[in-house]
């Protein structure tokens, strides 16, 4: 199926880096690098120079902090996203947020996805989506409360647990008027998940494939990666790689990163292995 | 040449310009009959099929269904060789290099564009096989199909993987 993100489609078959554009002071990897909306502009330039098909955009971290509310969170993205609008007609916009407040608003400035990294903590997100015709990511959370970190979370099979949740979470979108075309899932490594977890769910990532949604990842220089090596941090680029080359044999289609051009490489790599893409230029052998 | 080893950027983009316009046009005249080994009979039938679904006469079945009853196929008006010169061209050529390989496309290349028939038909099998001439067989088999009356005209003539290619096309004068 064609898939669509708000103004944008793309073949049943094409893979698409989605580049993190925080515009926070306190996400992990950055630290507050792209901050100012400045600099969060120059790094939409620098991932659409790389080739990313998708940016982004999040206004508040993942983690614990400081209590960011809906105004403060529009403050941070809506004319952002209108800005980034006006000068890249071609990039899909995506927004990372849970609030269908924010959602409208962003849709309102040009967003063609919305990101609910937190499986659907707001009801009303759905709506959102359905009337500006924009994609939604269904994630799997195991229903915490958004920004709180996974504690002791167990599941008797945390596969089957994130197919039924994200799957369930597209259908609700689609009943809401959602595009069938128009929605994927993430398993949201990490998220309500500890090291295990999220290894096992990329080690069965076929099985979230399988259900025909197509599936995201989110993997750039997580914790599972950084426990798995032992490694901080600015450390975890080679671990990231190698989980998104075992994602991209399973067959996800959607990439979100923070180092678009190496995970470009390894997607483009695997899925040529995959006989689901041809050599760019093959002449060894052949002459 | 082959669609089953296509990338996303083709390398050879003016050969295979060059071979499909040959075939196109060689496949205007009538049946066309394929001189090649087997994978040479691969690449034959690739071009054929793209240049407008032309078909070898070896393809086609040898007894055809026609208005007065069942007849034989059309004989071949037209021969499509398929061969290439040394691939010992250069220290990145398949075959790497061999000193003499110059020597002997540069022989062929004249015999080619005489075309001198004799030439053709006494070339080298063995040293043929030691430059990786790509079907010396079918080469001296040309020497035989071309006469005096043929003349060449050169659409490609370049070595750019250390693979020396020529398309050429011979058509009779008298």
């Amino acid at each position: 199926m064609t898939l669509k993100l708000g103004r944008h489609e793309f073949a049943d078959d094409a893979t698409l880096m989605m580049a993190i554009v925080n515009r926070t002071p306190d996400s992990f990897y950055d630290k507050g690098a792209t901050w100012a909306e400045d600099k969060a502009f120059e790094r939409v330039a620098q991932v659409v120079a790389e080739g990313a098909e998708i940016v982004d955009i999040g206004g508040i971290k993942a983690a614990p902090g400081v209590e960011i509310g809906p105004a403060e969170e529009m403050e941070r993205v809506v004319d952002f996203v209108a800005r980034v609008r006006a000068a890249y007609p071609s990039l899909v916009i995506s927004v990372d947020t849970w609030r269908a407040s924010v959602g409208r608003a962003v849709c309102e400035a040009g967003a063609d996805v919305l990101n609910d990294a937190w499986g659907g903590a707001d009801p009303g997100l759905v709506d959102v989506a359905a009337e500006f015709g924009a994609a939604i990511v269904c994630t799997h959370t195991g229903g915490v409360t958004p920004r709180t970190r996974p504690y002791r979370v167990e599941y008797d099979d945390v596969v089957a647990s994130t197919i039924t949740d994200t799957v369930g979470y597209a259908e609700r979108a689609v009943a809401a008027g959602v595009s069938r075309a128009s929605v994927i899932i993430d398993p949201a490594h990490d998220f309500g998940k500890n090291t295990f977890h999220s290894l096992e769910v990329t080690r069965r990532l076929g099985e979230l494939v399988d259900t025909g949604w197509p599936v995201l990842v989110s993997l750039s220089n997580k914790d599972f990666v950084g426990e798995t090596l032992d490694l901080p941090v600015g450390s975890r680029l080679a671990g990231t790689l190698a989980a998104t080359a075992v994602c991209a044999l399973a067959g996800a289609r959607i990439y979100r990163v923070h180092e678009v051009v190496e995970t470009r490489q390894v997607v483009d790599m695997v899925w040529t292995i995959a006989g689901r893409r041809p050599p760019a230029r093959a002449i060894r052998g052949l002459q | 040449m082959l669609p089953e080893y296509a990338g996303l950027v083709d390398p050879v983009v003016e050969l295979r310009a060059a071979c499909l316009a040959a075939v196109a046009w060689l496949g205007e005249t009538g049946p066309v009959e394929v001189v090649a080994d087997a994978q040479g009979r691969r690449v034959a039938e690739a071009l054929l099929a793209a240049a407008g679904g032309l078909v070898s006469t070896s393809s086609t079945p040898d007894v055809v269904e026609t208005p007065e009853g069942k007849a034989a196929p059309e004989a071949p008006s037209a021969y499509l060789v398929v061969a290439n010169g040394s691939a010992r061209r250069g220290e990145k050529a398949p075959g790497h290099l061999d000193e003499r390989a110059a020597g002997f496309d540069e022989r062929l290349g004249r015999a080619l564009r005489g075309p001198d028939l004799e030439a053709l038909a006494g070339l080298d099998e063995g040293l043929g096989a030691e430059l990786l001439v790509g079907n010396t067989t079918g080469l001296r088999e040309l020497g035989g199909l071309l006469t005096a009356e043929h003349r060449a005209m050169v659409d490609y003539d370049d070595d750019p993987f250390g693979v020396q290619y020529w398309v050429m096309r011979w058509q009779c004068e008298s």
